[in-house]
C-alpha cells in the first residue's frame, strides 16, 4: 500500500460490496453508503471501513462520510439517475478529484462526459465481450 | 471433500495469524527485562523471562512467515474467535512461567496471577512485599498489554493484517477511523499518551519513578495490581489518590468517545448515553457511600470523602485499587461496591463487567416498553441512543443481545457465588469476591490468597477470562475449534 486513499463507495450491491471489500483489504479508507442496512451483509470481514445507512441524494449523509476530504467517489447504485446526481454533487459542490459513476444506459454516457464525470458502462462492456465471441 | 479443503485452508490461516500473535506475546514477555538495566542485581531472574519469550517468538515467527496468505480465502469473524481464544490461553500460560520460576508459585497460582494480569483484574496471590522488582513490573506490564488487547497491538504491529475478524472477536466494535489498522494506531497512540501523562502526574504527586510507572500502567488499564500490600492506602496521600482517580476514569472511558472528546466535540461526548448514565450512577453511589457508610465510620469529613470517592471510582471502573479494608464496612457498603463492580466500566475501554452501555440500553428498553402503552397505536416513533456523534436506533436485535448477555452474566454470577459458598465461605464474602472476579475488578475482602483451594483458583481464572472476553469469544472459539478439529481428524460430516 503506497498511500491510503479516502474513498467513498455509494451503493453496496453486488458490485459495490465487492469493490468496497477489495479496496479496504488493500489498505484504503473506505466509507460505504447504502439505503438499506441489510445491503452491508455483502461485506466480508476483510472490509474494515465505515458503513452509513442513508439516502445519498441528501447532502448531510455525504458530509457525514467526510466527502470534503475524499480522494475518490464511486457511484455504483443500480439507478443511473442516482449515480448521475451523486457524481455531479461530488464533482461540482465538493470538488472530489476523482469521480467514477456506473451507467447502464449507453446513450446517457455522453451526458456524463459533458459534466466531466468518468463513466463505466457494464452494458457496453458486456456488449464488447459478446461481440468478441463471434469473431 | 470441498468443505474439507475449505476447512483446511481456513485453519492454515488461523495458524498463521496465531503465529503472528505468539511472536508478539514473546516480545511482550521480554519487555520486563528492561528493568534489569535499572536494577542490576535482578540479572539472575533474566533466564525465566527469556524462557517465557524466546521459544514463543521463534515458533510464532516461523508460523507467521512460512505459511502463505492464500488469495482465495480470508479470515472470517469466526476464525477470529478461535485465534483470540487460542492466543489468550497461550499468552497466559507463557506469562505464568516467570511467576513459577522466580516467585515459586505452583502452576495453579501462577496461571491465576497471569490471568489476573492479562484480564486487567488485579486479584493477586503473589507476596508483593518480598517480590523482586522485575516480577512487580511483569505484573503491571501484563495489565498494560491486556488492557489494550491483542487485536489493537497486532493490527498496529503486524503489517498485512487488515481484517476486522480479530478486533470483532475481541469485542472492539467501535472504529475511530475508516480503516481498522488506522483506527488501531490511533487507539494505541492515545493509550501511550495516557500512560506518559499518568507516569508524570504520579511522579509529581509524590511517588517514586518505579511506583509511578507501575501504578500508571495498572490504573490506565483499569487493572489494579499494586507494588504495595496496602495498595494506594500505602501512601495516604490525597494528591496521589486524585491522580489515580483521574487515570481510572480515563481508562474506563470508551476509546471511541474519548477520541470524540479529544477532537474537541464536548457536546457530542456528553450527549452519549453511556457517559450520561455513568455520570448519574457513579456520583450517586459516591454520595450514598459517603453518607451511609464512610461518614459514620471514619467521623472525619475529609477522610470519609476521600475513601468514598476513591473506592466508588475504583469499583465503578473495574480497577480494584483500594485505600482501606472493608471488614468494618456495613452490608450496605458491600452491596454498593458489588453493584458498581458488576456494572463495571465503559464499553470499548479497558474495563470489564456488564458495561454502562448495556445498562443504558436496558434502561432505554424498559422505559420504551412503558411509554409504548400510552402512545397512539399508529404512531411512528423509535427510540434512539447517541454514541458520540452517531445517532443509533434502538432495534430489537440490540435489546435481545443485551438481554441474553445479562442472562449469561447473572447465571455465571450465581453459579460462581455458589461454588465459593460450597467451599465454606460466608455469603457476603463469596458474593463480593466473585463479583470482583467476574467483572475483572480486583477488589478483595481477603479470600483470594495463595493457599485457597486450587479448584476455586481455577474457577476464578476461567471466570476472569470469560469476563474479559465477554463469554462469547471463549465459548464460540472453543466450540468451533472442537467441532472443526474433529471434522479434520476423522473426516466426520464433511461429505468425504
Amino acid at each position: 500500500m503506497a498511500q491510503s486513499k479516502h474513498i467513498i463507495v455509494v451503493g453496496c450491491g453486488r458490485l459495490g460490496g465487492l469493490l468496497a471489500t477489495r479496496l479496504s483489504h488493500s489498505g484504503h479508507k473506505i466509507v460505504v453508503i447504502d439505503k438499506r442496512e441489510a445491503a452491508f451483509d455483502k461485506l466480508s470481514a476483510d472490509f474494515s471501513g465505515f458503513r452509513f445507512v442513508g439516502d445519498v441524494t441528501e447532502l448531510s449523509i455525504l458530509r457525514q462520510a467526510d466527502i470534503e476530504h475524499a480522494d475518490y467517489l464511486f457511484a455504483v447504485t443500480t439507478l443511473d439517475n442516482t449515480n448521475l446526481m451523486v457524481a455531479q454533487v461530488a464533482r461540482h459542490i465538493f470538488h472530489v478529484p476523482h469521480v467514477v459513476a456506473r451507467v447502464f444506459d449507453p446513450l446517457r454516457e455522453a451526458v456524463y462526459c459533458d459534466f466531466g464525470i468518468q463513466t463505466i458502462s457494464p452494458t457496453k462492456l458486456a456488449l464488447e465481450n459478446f461481440m468478441s465471441c463471434v469473431l | 471433500m470441498r468443505y474439507y479443503a475449505y476447512l483446511l485452508a481456513h485453519y492454515r490461516l488461523i495458524l498463521k495469524y496465531s503465529g503472528g500473535l505468539l511472536a508478539l506475546i514473546g516480545v511482550l514477555n521480554a519487555v520486563p527485562l528492561l528493568v534489569i538495566a535499572f536494577y542490576l542485581d535482578e540479572m539472575l531472574h533474566a533466564p525465566a523471562f527469556l524462557l517465557a519469550s524466546v521459544p514463543l517468538f521463534v515458533l510464532g515467527s516461523l508460523l507467521w512467515t512460512h505459511i502463505k496468505q492464500s488469495e482465495e480465502y480470508s479470515l472470517s469473524v469466526q476464525d477470529g474467535y478461535v485465534i483470540v481464544m487460542l492466543s489468550w490461553v497461550f499468552a497466559i500460560s507463557a506469562s505464568a512461567l516467570p511467576f513459577m520460576l522466580v516467585s515459586n508459585l505452583n502452576f495453579t497460582q501462577a496461571w491465576f496471577e497471569a490471568t489476573s494480569g492479562w484480564t486487567t483484574t488485579g486479584l493477586s496471590v503473589v507476596d508483593v512485599k518480598n517480590a523482586p522488582k522485575i516480577i512487580l513490573f511483569h505484573r503491571s506490564f501484563l495489565q498494560l498489554a491486556g488492557g489494550a488487547g491483542f487485536a489493537i497491538i497486532a493490527l498496529s504491529v503486524l503489517s498485512s493484517v487488515g481484517n476486522v475478524g480479530l478486533s470483532m472477536a475481541e469485542g472492539r466494535t467501535d472504529q475511530l477511523a475508516p480503516h481498522v489498522r488506522q483506527s488501531a494506531n490511533i487507539v494505541l497512540r492515545m493509550y501511550a499518551g495516557y500512560i506518559v501523562f499518568g507516569v508524570l502526574a504520579l511522579k509529581l504527586a509524590g511517588m517514586g519513578w518505579f511506583d509511578a510507572v507501575n501504578h500508571a500502567f495498572a490504573a490506565i488499564a483499569t487493572g489494579g495490581f499494586s507494588t504495595h500490600p496496602n495498595s494506594i492506602g500505602h501512601w495516604n496521600n490525597a494528591a496521589i489518590e486524585l491522580v489515580i482517580i483521574v487515570l481510572m476514569l480515563i481508562g474506563t472511558t470508551n476509546f471511541f468517545l474519548s477520541y470524540t472528546l479529544l477532537k474537541g466535540k464536548v457536546r457530542a461526548f456528553f450527549r452519549s448515553g453511556e457517559v450520561r448514565i455513568f455520570l448519574v450512577i457513579l456520583p450517586l453511589a459516591c454520595l450514598l457511600l459517603l453518607f451511609v457508610v464512610t461518614m459514620p465510620l471514619y467521623n472525619m469529613l475529609d477522610i470519609a470523602l476521600r475513601v468514598a470517592l476513591f473506592e466508588a471510582v475504583s469499583a465503578g471502573t473495574s480497577t480494584g485499587f483500594s485505600l482501606v479494608s472493608y471488614h468494618n464496612w456495613s452490608g450496605f457498603g458491600w452491596l454498593m461496591l458489588v453493584l458498581l463492580m458488576l456494572i463495571g466500566g465503559g464499553s470499548g475501554s479497558t474495563s470489564g463487567g456488564l458495561k454502562y452501555l448495556r445498562v443504558y440500553i436496558l434502561y432505554k428498553a424498559i422505559m420504551w416498553e412503558f411509554k409504548r402503552v400510552f402512545m397512539p397505536t399508529h404512531m411512528v416513533n423509535e427510540p434512539a441512543i447517541w454514541q458520540g456523534e452517531k445517532r443509533e436506533l434502538l432495534v430489537d436485535k440490540q435489546v435481545r443481545q443485551v438481554a441474553v448477555y445479562l442472562g449469561i452474566y447473572l447465571a455465571a454470577f450465581v453459579l460462581g457465588c455458589g461454588a465459593f459458598m460450597a467451599h465454606g465461605y460466608g455469603f457476603q464474602e463469596s458474593v463480593f469476591e466473585y463479583a470482583s472476579t467476574l467483572a475483572t475488578a480486583g477488589l478483595s475482602v481477603g479470600i483470594t490468597q495463595a493457599d485457597m483451594p486450587a479448584l476455586l483458583l481455577w474457577l476464578q481464572s476461567v471466570t476472569m477470562l470469560l469476563g474479559r472476553l465477554e463469554f462469547f469469544a471463549v465459548i464460540i472459539g472453543v466450540v468451533k475449534l472442537v467441532t472443526d478439529v474433529r471434522r479434520l481428524l476423522f473426516k466426520d460430516g464433511v461429505g468425504v
